[in-house]
């Protein structure tokens, strides 16, 4: 059986306010698992638990109770670390550096052998698109050429695992678009990527599985073609819609737009049969038939719903 | 590697803080205004006064040599917990312990990275006292070793302690630490005023426990002459020394385990 990448079992966080006693459960028994090759999506509303749980998975909390491994081994580990890349949210830098010389001195901690270290720096540079900027001092950057650079340094020295925390924050289209392009050639080259973001459209583009969470704990958790792929809709399109359709779709809980080329119907699954054979006795066409998968958006607002106000 | 890394890279960010090179500045200015009378005493030098001045300019160079080793326990000490607490407070701290770094790793870079500053500091201060005496056309009799490696090891005990106080609570906080603790080894020193006989076993219990910065102080052998006092001998510098690094070394130990169990965020 494959070790996951990443692995959470029954993990509990809870935050302690030392002068007043106060508990809040940050993390409660939380357990999924992220395997090798995958890219996944690591989603919630504010303060669902999402940077609490990458801060463990990073070494920088400690889980009260629960198992966490990365890569097979403990977070915080050397052997973890050295084969995991880490974009945090809000990405701080030495302001006084260069883009050059803050990726030689994370190069160096990275303990990699130093052959063709400004090779490889130049070569993420130009990924980033940051070649013409490698000189300026870090601190003139703007928010997108911080997060661009952040994302060179997560790539810096290869590693296996990814974990990035809103890697498109401050970014605009075209650069989300890059960090895109990005994910998509590391899970092409097998890399598994582990990311929270806000951009639920951009993440059902690039994720292979999805893990919900709210108010610290796991709702939603699996492959993203198995969790969005059981359509529960279908659409038809017919020629014309007979007089007491709309009531008739609507009694069915569907909905009805009738538009230049004919009429187009949403209803649930099983009345797609009904439906189809009712357009027909009444003499019309019916064009196509499609069932409707859900968005990421829909399985999230089904999951969650509006608590947080966003993703 | 990454130790070293981490300490030249603590140490080029002090190079960029503007108020810890303001500080030096104002320091080397002050400095150089007390070179006026120091010259002063050596225009009014004659055969006469010839030994009372040179004693006079010897205790000037003294006193120019506390100021800056009072500066420098108060540099060493912010330098530790500003190392430390800047890289929380900026969330710098996430991406350098995200690499294959240990807890322990960073923090003796950092550590380092203060010593070094600290080394650089004594070097320039020494350079300065020896360019005095010289102006003064006195001698400095105190080998430049002992003026050296004392306020060093006094240096990496006020470092440890900050950096001690650092992995617990912010800089303010950790600088008022190392002041009560400063002001404390004066007041259970053997020659401070005596305290009520009832706290006595608490003025010897603070004295094993608090550091005896007086010890190495290198004040001390900047004012003797030849043949005024015994030598000291290179065993005795030795003890005194290594008491010192012990004490900095034990600190050291406690902030690294400290900090080996503190959650890191960006404060």
């Amino acid at each position: 059986m494959t070790t996951p990448a990443i692995e959470f079992r029954n993990v509990t966080k809870v935050y302690r306010k030392r002068t007043r006693g106060v508990e809040v459960a940050a993390l409660t028994s939380a357990t999924f698992s992220v395997f090798p090759g995958e890219v996944c999506a690591f989603l919630g509303p504010n303060g669902a638990g999402k940077t609490t749980s990458i801060s463990m998975l990073m070494g920088f909390f400690f889980a009260d109770s629960g198992e966490i491994s990365v890569m097979g081994y403990p977070p915080g580990d050397v052997r973890a670390k050295s084969e995991t890349g880490f974009l945090p949210e809000n990405f701080a830098f030495y302001k006084y550096l260069n883009a050059r010389r803050l990726l030689r001195f994370h190069y160096a901690l990275s303990g990699r052998n130093k052959e063709n270290v400004n090779l490889a720096i130049s070569e993420l540079l130009s990924k980033v698109k940051l070649s013409d900027f490698e000189k300026l001092k870090i601190g003139k950057y703007s928010r997108g050429m911080v997060q661009r650079l952040g994302v060179a340094q997560a790539l810096l020295h290869d590693p296996k695992l990814l974990v990035l925390d809103e890697p498109t924050s401050g970014l605009d289209p075209a650069g989300r678009k890059d960090v895109r392009d990005v994910i998509s050639a590391l899970r092409a080259a097998g890399k598994t990527v582990f990311l929270s973001s806000q951009l639920l459209s951009e993440v059902e583009q690039v994720c292979d599985r999805v893990i919900i969470i709210s108010k610290g704990r796991v709702v939603q958790s699996g492959r993203m073609e198995v969790l969005l792929g059981a359509a529960d809709r279908v659409e038809i399109l017919a020629t014309a819609g007979s007089e007491g359709l709309e009531a008739k779709v609507a009694e069915w809980g569907g909905v009805t737009t009738r538009h230049g080329h004919g009429v187009t119907i949403v209803v649930p699954v099983d009345r797609k049969r009904e439906l189809a054979e009712l357009l027909w006795q009444s003499g019309q066409d019916v064009v196509h038939i499609l069932p409707l998968r859900s968005s990421l958006e829909d399985l999230y607002m089904r999951t969650v719903g509006t608590e947080g106000g966003q993703a | 590697m990454k130790i070293k890394t981490l300490a030249f890279s603590t140490l080029e960010s002090f190079l960029h803080n503007r108020l810890l090179l303001l500080v030096l500045v104002l320091a080397l200015c002050l400095l150089t205004l007390m070179l006026y009378p120091l010259l002063q005493a050596k225009a009014r030098t004659t055969g006469e006064n010839q030994q009372a001045i040179a004693s006079m300019v010897l205790e000037m160079i003294s006193q120019v040599m506390s100021f800056s080793s009072g500066l420098g326990a108060l540099l060493a000490a912010w330098g530790a917990a500003d190392a430390f607490n800047t890289e929380l407070k900026s969330g710098t701290v996430l991406a350098v312990m995200a690499r294959p770094v240990k807890r322990w790793e960073f923090l003796l870079g950092k550590y380092l990275g203060v010593m070094l500053f600290m080394g650089c500091y004594v070097l320039v201060m020494l350079g300065l006292s020896y360019l005095m005496a010289w102006l003064a056309g006195v001698r400095v009799q105190a080998s430049p070793l002992v003026l050296l490696l004392y306020p060093m090891v006094r240096y990496a005990i006020y470092a440890a302690i900050a950096m001690f106080f650092a992995t617990l609570t912010n800089t303010i906080a950790t600088m008022g630490a190392v002041f009560v603790i400063a002001m404390g080894v004066e007041f259970v020193a053997p020659d401070a005023s005596a305290w009520m006989p009832k706290l006595a076993w608490l003025k010897s219990a603070l004295y094993y426990v608090l550091p005896s910065t007086n010890l190495l102080t290198e004040g001390r052998f900047l004012s003797l002459r030849q043949a005024s006092l015994k030598q000291v001998s290179w065993q005795e510098h030795a003890i005194s020394l290594g008491y010192g690094l012990d004490f900095a070394f034990i600190l050291l130990l406690l902030a690294m385990w400290s900090f080996h169990y503190r959650t890191l965020r960006k404060d």
